[in-house]
């Protein structure tokens, strides 16, 4: 079917090469996508590879490699646009594809720092370590290419240019890279050639190019995981324990052994790994496989219907404990009564000012268990052979799923072939490479053939790394100007939880006296990263909680946040704050049953100043009286620093800001007996086109500074409590945990 | 069960149980990994297609009812990319992670195939898709832009 496709929108590749010039992910027909047994990335055939980030090949086609994974945040894209600030090659001839894990760990790290940030496959492509790689190793191109032809031309470097691929002089001597690539490998300097400044920038900054990977999504050619095919391929289907923690009790599969195509029925458990010396990458540890059961067949639906007809028996250990939600709120809320277990901040004397305080706020709030739901299942395919495996994978981390690889086999890490996919949506969710192990201790229970293990869509929402279920208390009293003279912060959640959003933000850094503890309750239910780790939650109790603060000063609530956030060393905050008063409408009148709501928050600060991305979200609602519950604006001010594709930041602020909606909105997981009750989508609603508001992005609240910050999760925690604010503007009922559409709104 | 699919014009023979679903005849059986397997109960549309011109979602869909009918994948949607849908989607940016994005498209090319100036809320209820990337205000868009380049 790919032979139709034309390249002649754009000759961009995205591609990671299997042995024989075969691609993973690419142009290429189905059928040949994996054919043989991959290797590493060889470099092409003919070409020159300055460093193993840039190689240049004699078709003028310019690869770079890239260890940040494309989740549809743009990073392949941003990878490119740094090559064509510096190189200037033909846009149409840069090739992106992902670096090789099985050469970095030959090669000595080569594309990573163990332990550190530069090189971890994962996260984005703006961090500074690994924009200034890029950028360098262009420069370094580029003057060895234009060294080699001053050489060859006998003019000055200084005299020659580059544009769309091309070196020339005024003389009207001209060449392609490829007629310079050889000598160019030669060119040394005793000092590498210094990347333009900011001021010459031609590209950064000046194009906003879309995703060099859409002409592939666009027509179906986009190899994601769940779409892989490797000759011999079987597949499997798998459950693990309902409840978490739990044990395989018995199966039997006499009775699905002679259903159509059945192949096998295999059990995995935990700590059935091969020791090995290879540490887990930044910044991750290990974790272990879950007990499942799995059925292998020839075809996908055979699996799951023989694993519906298996019968299975399981011990579901102590998380049976927890017989309802409702008793784990309680046990959370409960937890936030008494002083915490850690002391995140201390500043002053909280107690001894509530004391001779005039005027008290004090709420307690709590989120629930919410799932990243990428809309691609999780998957994989694994071969597992005695001294070798290739896994193919969506994976978010390309790095620690080639690490759970070795670790689950015990196959030495050279002979280990990871494959990057496509990846259907991360937020979080393929990170931890929990599900890399389940693929690759499935397969291994059937070696020498492919095994592609996909969940059910119950499966997965049922077998999540969560968003923890947390709680809060939150306390400050006002002083005379309305201003809180002292705050007691105290969050709860079960083990894992993230105490981002609440020790270092705004709020306590500019309350004279402030106390911020945690305290872990013993849930068994499993956590991970979900969009804005800790932050969604946190900043959902604290701009709630501004807000009750503003409305016992009698203040506006965006006044009120100007002169108290005003009070923050990063000026940062207030300007988003007035680009967000002077955009969203605020302060204009509305009909009944109709109101606005800010909330403002900081993803990433550090306890430097300024740090971060800090954003601001004005959210107008309309409630019938029948309590329907309607969005009908968004206007979102933010600050990065500074940007380097505004496109690329404004696609990813609009989807941010609906993921935070959604998860405000929609999202809560109940657990009965331990069990995670929700399933599918008709549980566990999605916000649909019919949803969505009008939104508005606004770029007035930049600083300046000079950072790039992340983009992805910072509007995620805001939206919730400008919602949530706007609500109470609207009908003047205080909204104080989530999804709000289990609240009763009505009103009369 | 060995029959015969038409798909994207093309006789194409099949052996799979009658009941398989058409979305797993498509993507295990043919290869046709396009149309996206995402929730398998005809909730999130990921796997829709079009079956004699209608979008349908291709999970709920068992084998032996797809007999008979023109089936067109997102594989089909035009030969060369060049469906104005296709065209809006990259000039302004639409996917992220891309992977409902077929889906999408199969329920937006069937909404100006029946509606070919659609209203907001024309696209509301045809496009019922899930995104988890929160692409639907620039899906709405781009329907419009391909809309308007259809017309002119």
């Amino acid at each position: 079917m790919n032979k139709s496709f034309n390249l002649n929108r754009r000759k961009f590749l995205i591609s990671s090469f299997a042995a024989g010039g075969a691609m993973v992910i690419g142009t290429h027909a189905m059928a040949a996508t994996i054919e043989g047994l991959p290797a590493g990335v060889p470099t092409p055939a003919g070409a020159t590879e300055f460093t193993p980030w840039l190689t240049i090949g004699a078709d003028d086609i310019v690869t770079v490699r890239a260890t940040a994974v494309d989740i549809g945040n743009g990073t392949l894209t941003q990878i490119a646009s740094y090559i064509m600030e510096e190189l200037n090659p033909a846009w149409d001839n840069i090739k992106v594809e992902y670096a090789d894990t099985n050469r970095d760990y030959k090669e000595g790290n080569v594309y990573s720092t163990p332990g550190g940030a530069l090189g971890y496959f994962s996260g984005r492509s703006t961090g500074p370590a690994r924009m200034d790689t890029y950028l360098q190793v262009a420069a370094s191109a580029r003057a060895r290419l234009i060294g080699a032809a001053a050489e060859a031309w006998g003019v000055p470097a200084a005299e020659i240019t580059i544009k769309d691929g091309v070196l020339s002089h005024a003389s009207g001597k001209s060449a392609k890279f490829s007629e310079m690539v050889e000598a160019a490998s030669k060119v040394s300097f005793a000092e590498e050639p210094k990347p333009k400044d900011r001021s010459e920038w031609t590209w950064l900054q000046k194009k906003a190019p879309a995703k060099i990977q859409i002409p592939h999504i666009v027509n179906g050619s986009a190899i994601y995981g769940v779409d892989v095919k490797v000759p011999d391929m079987v597949y499997a289907a798998m459950m693990q324990s309902p409840v978490m923690g739990g044990k395989l009790k018995s199966y039997d599969a006499e009775k699905v052994k002679d259903m159509p195509g059945v192949l096998a029925v295999v059990t995995v458990e935990p700590g059935e790994n091969v020791p090995t010396d290879l540490k887990p990458p930044f910044p991750f540890g290990v974790n272990p496989a879950q007990h499942a059961v799995a059925v292998i067949a020839e075809h996908y639906w055979q699996a799951r219907m023989a694993l519906d007809a298996l019968p299975i028996e399981w011990d579901d250990g102590p998380g049976a404990q927890w017989k309802s939600t409702q008793q784990m709120v309680d046990a959370a809320l409960a937890a936030v009564e008494k002083p915490g277990e850690k002391v995140e901040v201390s500043n002053g004397d909280v107690e001894a000012v509530f004391k001779d305080a005039g005027k008290i706020v004090e709420a307690n709030y709590h989120t629930p268990y919410c799932d990243q739901t990428p809309i691609e299942p999780l998957n994989g395919t694994a071969l597992v052979t005695p001294d070798r495996v290739d896994f193919w994978h969506p994976s978010q981390h390309s790095q620690e799923a080639f690490y759970v690889a070795a670790h689950e086999t015990g196959v030495a890490p050279e002979n280990v072939y990871f494959h990057q996919t496509f990846v259907g949506g991360g937020f979080g969710r393929r990170v931890f490479s929990d599900d890399a192990r389940m693929v690759v201790a499935v397969a291994k229970k059937y070696p020498g053939k492919p095994v592609h293990l996909i969940w059910s869509r119950e499966e997965m929402t049922r077998q999540g790394r969560y968003r923890p279920m947390m709680a809060a208390k939150l306390k400050a009293a006002l002083g005379d100007d309305g201003l809180p003279t002292a705050l007691l912060g105290r969050m709860s959640g079960g083990p894992g939880f993230f105490a981002v959003g609440m020790p270092e933000t705004a709020l306590t850094a500019v309350t004279p006296n402030a106390q911020i503890e945690s305290q872990t309750v013993p849930f068994h239910i499993l956590t991970g990263p979900y969009r804005g780790p800790g932050y969604n939650s946190n900043a959902f109790f604290v701009e709630t909680f501004v807000d009750e603060l503003a409305e016992a000063a009698g203040e506006d609530p965006l006044d009120y946040r100007l002169r108290l956030y005003g009070k923050f060393a990063d000026k940062g905050w207030v300007k988003v704050l007035e680009e967000i008063k002077a955009k969203s409408g605020w302060g204009e009148a509305l009909p009944k049953g109709q109101g606005r709501g800010v909330a403002v928050a900081n993803w990433g600060m550090d306890g430097k100043t300024p740090s971060g991305t800090t954003v601001a979200t004005v959210a107008k609602v309309d409630i019938a009286q029948d309590g329907t519950l309607k969005v009908l604006q968004l206007d979102v001010a933010f600050d990065t620093g500074r940007i380097l594709n505004e496109d690329a930041v404004r696609v990813e602020l609009e989807g941010g800001t609906i993921f935070g909606l959604n998860m405000s909105m929609m999202e809560g997981l109940n657990v009965e007996d331990g069990r995670i009750v929700e399933g599918n989508f008709d549980e566990y609603p999605m916000l649909r086109m019919e949803d969505m508001p009008k939104i508005n992005i606004h770029f007035g609240g930049l600083s300046d500074d000079n950072r790039y910050f992340e983009i992805g999760e910072p509007p995620a925690g805001v939206v919730g409590p400008a919602v949530g604010n706007a609500i109470y503007a609207a009908i003047g009922k205080r909204v104080r945990s989530t999804p709000f559409r289990l609240h009763d709104l009505t009103w009369s | 069960m060995s029959v015969t699919l038409t798909i994207n014009g093309k006789p194409t023979e099949v052996d799979a149980d009658p009941q398989t679903p058409l979305l797993w005849v498509l993507r295990d059986h043919l290869g046709m990994t396009g149309t996206k397997f995402g929730c398998g109960i005809a909730q999130c549309g990921a796997c829709t297609v079009h079956l004699d011109g209608e979008a349908t979602r291709s999970c709920q869909v068992p084998l032996e009812v797809a007999v008979g009918s023109e089936i067109t994948t997102i594989e089909g949607l035009s030969p060369d990319s060049s469906h104005p849908l296709q065209k809006a989607w990259i000039e302004m940016n639409v996917p992220q992670c891309g992977y409902c994005q077929a889906g999408m498209l199969m329920a937006a090319s069937s909404l100006l195939a029946a509606i070919p100036e659609p209203t907001d809320e024309d696209i509301d209820q045809y496009v019922s898709n899930i995104c988890r990337c929160g692409t639907y205000p620039r899906v709405r868009a781009a329907i419009h832009k391909a809309a308007a380049e259809m017309k002119a």
